[in-house]
């Protein structure tokens, strides 16, 4: 109901702009565009706040808006940084509460469903040419839209893509997979070659648990999460090419990964970075005191993990990764088409609280993040800029090649309003779990569908 | 001696002309008051939501419908509830009768060594008591490691071949993980209120029971046992209460890489429904059965203290 | 008391007794002492498989750089605030209600203790969207006073609980006796009852402050604003914020000891009392 009525609301005060009627006084005071586009310093300077979701956003970005909001506006932007694991917490308490909402929020792309589909934002279809329009990622576009309307937009993307050891590829005399088939092939023979003759070797480090990266063999061999009909999604990790990648993945999990059964997605890297020797004894500077070791050939992670792979230097004092060319190497997971294998795009969207009153300096806001400088700025930090226009703003390095590469075909969890329900009930580390086990695919796809249906369209 | 006192002194109070006192009444206001304020609403809310269907689009404005009991039979035909609520007693009892006795043993250990090395006994449990749960499970769960982990590397050093071992993996070594973080942030309090009655023994009670022949498993048993029953009694309902709703260990146990859906337990369980699924309704449900479970769980102690206070 | 007497019933193998003291001691301080140990190390070899007894090659870098951040001491700020107001609150209202307990008989008694008891049981995971609701209502959001006031509530029906086996404890002949010397009833009551209670007030004070300074899902609903952290919102958002970096071992743990710090030094400042504190009271259930 409060839905509809925002929607109509959003109608009117959309029809009031059109006609140029300034009068923003005839519809709703909260309406979000009750005075006309471009007269934005006559709005009374509002001081708002953005919720940013953790620490990828650098500062360099963050003073920027700070100071671009107060330029155009005279009014102050506080920025406030969520943790991802309490962000849904935070969100849910805060959102509704018109005293002390944030007034513009960064959500994760998979959880924008659940919260667009309740009215937990505002509707910023007029501004969605402005901002960039059909240039933006239509995957991300497409999980901020309620029946055609825009409430969330894309703020950046990252994709993930595959890192590996040139050096141990070349010692299982293993060339850089082409084609999907390839890759399936490749780490399992690494893994049974073992050319370290390291104990535990993944060929491909890949937890058991770790659905967001295992849902790109579904992905890639055609088959989809769920799908939506009349309205009402169903799961379909039955559908035969989703059956097809479930197998391939349980064949990598049993020949090719050693990963615990119960790994999820974090720090992958540790198991491709190099058997390091700690020799830090004060004494004798040869004297080796301690010991990592490597374990993977191969990991999928999101782009900013090269940050963390590499040659382990001391840098002013501190112990930092260096990146080797010579030992480490990324490309997109191929897929059997010639194009890069669909993976799942990692990254977030914006969208401005319902019910905040600042809904004029939030729009600004808005404009000055899908600014052509602003967006420059995500690509420049490694982060994938929403517009298409600036993805060269990435720059042409390996990293950036890679991720714009696996970026092209990437693809997005179900815009279902119970998605997010469906990821914090942990069915799908379940799932991929059992999976990884050595299961009956076809029998626990069947047992799945039947659980994850109901909750996908749990409002 | 201390257990018999409230009564007369209550009586001496009362006495003279019968008429209203308010002195108890105003006293007990403050208390009350806060516990009103802080805990009515929201008990209330509880109370409501759980007779509603009340959802994320609820919490975004949308009037709830109000259900009656639907909440709840869903809750108990759904066999992961008798799951949850079969591991939480489970890990309820086995953690509160592990950390009592093991409170029970350290606290005679404080009583029988001499001064200096019960203070060093004294100082590490309070050592351990004062860590923040935040830091505790950090530690712990990197003593746990599956690569990097003491407990591991000791093993296999040992002899045994634990290289990677993932602890975490399957619920039972699960369990065993979070008992020992349980156990080990609940022992010092037991062990200090234990301690504390076994001060308070007389010790010509003592020296009775030695003259009359009694040995040390005898005397414990005879004696000790009676003597510290009433606080043996509160810390192992709180440890029950506690430790049924043990919400904090646990979820960090799941962060670091466990199978959630067959290692939540009533707090977690709670948590991933409201929280995580927005089901508010049946959250609150859940709340007010583990309300109602820890009443029947404590169901001897409250007759218990009835007839006492009666 | 008779710590001594006891003491000698059991002599048979003190050293024994002893010597399983010790290692217990030592067993249960050895989590604290590698979290410390931890801080000190950088972080390449707190990754490495080889583990480090003894933080040889250590230094204070790690504590320099948590502390370098800046939001240390707001946070350490808020929870002191907090913690403070928490326990001197709770620790006023639950002796005024221990009092009447255990020193009137009243319509209304069983029943007031029941409740206490029936509070304790409410698992707060359910709660704090009505919390955050009425704390938003009164406009208490962000503010120590909406988190101390959860806070208190929390803490009040086990302090009763403790507090009453305290003034149970406390003979009402002495109070008589001196009423008797010509004091009225409530000089009575501060001159004699009321430093005999002193050992129960910091037991009772010592749960308060531990709870209030490490609760932690309550503050971070309540607390939603960045400068109103508490200590273990600040530790928590140092263990994430890392989450696109390599975690910083080392630091996380100099952290953490950052936070488990002033805990340790209000505990051995109140070591003696505490102890002497439970002796005196717990008994009385």
């Amino acid at each position: 109901m409060k839905k509809l009525l925002t929607a109509i609301a959003a109608a009117t005060a959309a029809t009031v702009a059109l006609t140029g009627c300034a009068a923003g006084s005839s519809s709703s005071p909260s309406s979000p565009a009750s005075s006309p586009a471009g007269s934005a310093s006559s709005a009374a300077a509002q001081n708002i706040t953005l919720w940013l979701a953790g620490g990828d956003t650098p500062d360099a970005l963050r003073t920027y808006l700070k100071d671009t909001y107060k330029a155009k506006t005279g009014g102050t932007l506080t920025i406030e940084e969520q943790s991802w694991g309490d962000l849904v917490t935070k969100l849910t308490a805060a959102l509704p509460d018109a005293n002390n909402t944030p007034d513009v929020v960064e959500v994760g792309n998979t959880q924008s469903p659940t919260f667009t589909n309740v009215g937990a934002f505002s509707d910023v279809s007029d501004l969605y040419a402005e901002l960039g329009g059909d240039k933006l990622l239509q995957s991300f576009v497409e999980v901020g839209k309620v029946d055609g309307k825009n409430y969330t937009l894309p703020y950046y993307f990252g994709s993930r893509y595959m890192f590996y050891r040139k050096d141990i590829y070349k010692a299982a005399g293993v060339e850089v997979p082409k084609t999907l088939d390839e890759f399936n092939a490749a780490v399992k023979t690494i893994a049974a070659k073992n050319p370290k003759s390291i104990k535990d070797f993944s060929g491909f480090f890949i937890g058991g648990q770790d659905w967001r990266n295992g849902i790109s063999w579904i992905f890639a061999n055609g088959g989809d999460l769920a799908k939506s009909e009349n309205g009402s999604w169903t799961s379909t990790l039955s559908d035969p090419n989703s059956i097809k990648g479930l197998t391939q993945l349980q064949e990598i999990q049993k020949d090719a990964s050693r990963a615990p059964k119960t790994a999820k997605d974090q720090s992958p890297w540790l198991y491709i970075n190099d058997s390091d020797v700690v020799k830090d004894d004060a004494k004798d500077p040869n004297k080796v005191t301690g010991k990592t070791s490597l374990a993977a050939a191969t990991i999928m992670a999101p782009g900013w993990a090269h940050w963390s792979i590499g040659d382990l230097v001391k840098k002013d004092g501190k112990e930092v990764r260096e990146w080797n060319t010579d030992k480490f190497g990324v490309f997109a997971l191929p897929g059997n088409d010639g194009k890069p294998a669909p993976v799942f795009a990692g990254g977030s969207n914006i969208g401005i609280s319902a019910a905040s009153k600042n809904q004029e300096g939030s729009r600004e806001l808005l404009k000055i993040i899908f600014s052509p400088e602003y967006q420059q700025m995500l690509g420049k930090n490694g982060l994938g800029p929403a517009n298409s226009d600036y993805t060269s703003s990435l720059g042409d390095d390996e990293f950036a090649k890679a991720l714009i590469e696996s970026a092209s075909n990437s693809k997005l969890t179900p815009a279902a309003p119970g998605w997010a329900g469906v990821e914090a009930s942990g069915k799908l580390e379940e799932f991929f779990a059992k999976i990884a086990d050595g299961g009956d695919v076809a029998a626990l796809a069947a047992e799945y569908d039947a659980i994850l249906t109901p909750m996908l369209n749990q409002k | 001696m201390p257990a018999t006192s409230s009564a007369p002194a209550a009586a001496r109070a009362t006495a003279g002309p019968r008429r209203f006192r308010p002195a108890p009444y105003l006293l007990l206001i403050p208390s009350v008051a806060v516990l009103l304020f802080a805990l009515g609403y929201p008990l209330y809310w509880q109370i409501l939501t759980s007779l509603q269907k009340f959802g994320l689009a609820q919490q975004f404005g949308k009037p709830p419908t109000f259900v009656g009991l639907d909440n709840y039979r869903q809750l108990f035909s759904d066999p992961q509830t008798w799951a949850v609520v079969g591991r939480s007693i489970a890990f309820c009892l086995t953690n509160a009768i592990i950390t009592v006795i093991l409170g029970v043993l350290i606290a005679l250990l404080m009583n029988a060594v001499g001064k200096v090395i019960r203070l060093v006994l004294q100082i590490s449990m309070l050592l351990a008591w004062a860590m923040p749960v935040i830091a505790v499970m950090t530690v712990w769960i990197w003593v746990f490691d599956w690569r990097r982990g003491l407990v591991n590397w000791l093993l296999t050093n040992l002899g045994l071949d634990f290289t990677n071992h993932n602890w975490l993996e399957q619920p039972l070594s699960f369990y065993f993980v979070a008992t020992v973080i349980v156990v080990w942030m609940s022992v010092p309090f037991v062990a200090f209120s234990i301690y504390a009655g076994l001060t308070q023994i007389s010790e010509e009670i003592m020296e009775a029971a030695a003259l009359d022949g009694a040995g040390s498993v005898q005397r414990f048993f005879a004696i000790i046992v009676p003597m510290i029953r009433p606080v043996l009694m509160i810390v192992g309902l709180l440890q029950v209460i506690w430790d049924l709703r043990v919400f904090a260990q646990i979820r960090m146990l799941q962060d670091a890489g466990a199978p959630t859906a067959s290692t939540d337990l009533l707090g977690t369980y709670i948590y991933r429904l409201g929280v995580g699924s927005s089901d508010f309704a049946m959250a609150s449900a859940l709340s007010i059965f583990v309300l109602l479970l820890t009443l029947v769980l404590s169901f001897f102690y409250v007759v218990h203290l009835m007839k006492e206070d009666s | 008391m008779s710590q001594a007497t006891i003491r000698r019933r059991f002599r048979p193998g003190r050293a024994l007794l002893s010597a399983v003291a010790i290692l217990v001691a030592m067993g249960w301080a050895f989590p604290v002492y590698w979290m410390l140990n931890s801080a000190l190390l950088p972080n390449s070899v707190l990754t490495s498989t080889t583990p480090r007894f003894w933080p040889a090659g250590g230094s204070l870098d790690n504590f320099t750089a948590v502390l370098n951040q800046g939001s240390f001491l707001p946070a350490l700020g808020m929870s002191a605030a907090i913690t403070v107001t928490t326990v001197a609150v709770c620790l006023l209202f639950a002796f005024l209600a221990a009092l009447a307990i255990s020193r009137f008989k009243f319509r209304g008694r069983t029943s007031f203790v029941l409740a206490v008891l029936f509070i304790q049981m409410l698992p707060a995971e359910g709660l704090f969207i009505a919390q955050y609701k009425m704390m938003s209502t009164l406009n208490l959001l962000n503010s120590v006073i909406g988190v101390s006031i959860i806070y208190i509530a929390a803490v009040v029906p086990f302090t009763i609980w403790m507090l009453r086996g305290f003034v149970a404890g406390v003979p009402a002949d002495l109070e008589e006796a001196a009423m008797v010397d010509g004091c009225s009833r409530t000089q009575a009551f501060f001159r004699i009852t009321f430093p005999l209670l002193a050992p129960g007030l910091v037991a009772s004070g010592v749960y308060a402050f531990l709870q209030a300074w490490n609760e932690f899902t309550v503050a971070l609903v309540i607390l939603q604003k960045d400068e109103y952290r508490t200590l273990p919102l600040w530790l928590r958002g140092f263990v994430q914020a890392s989450a696109t970096r390599e975690t910083d071992w080392g630091q996380v743990m100099a952290a953490s000891t950052l936070v488990a710090v002033p805990v340790i030094i209000f505990f051995l400042i109140v070591q003696g009392r505490l102890t002497s504190g439970l002796v005196a009271g717990a008994v009385k259930g």
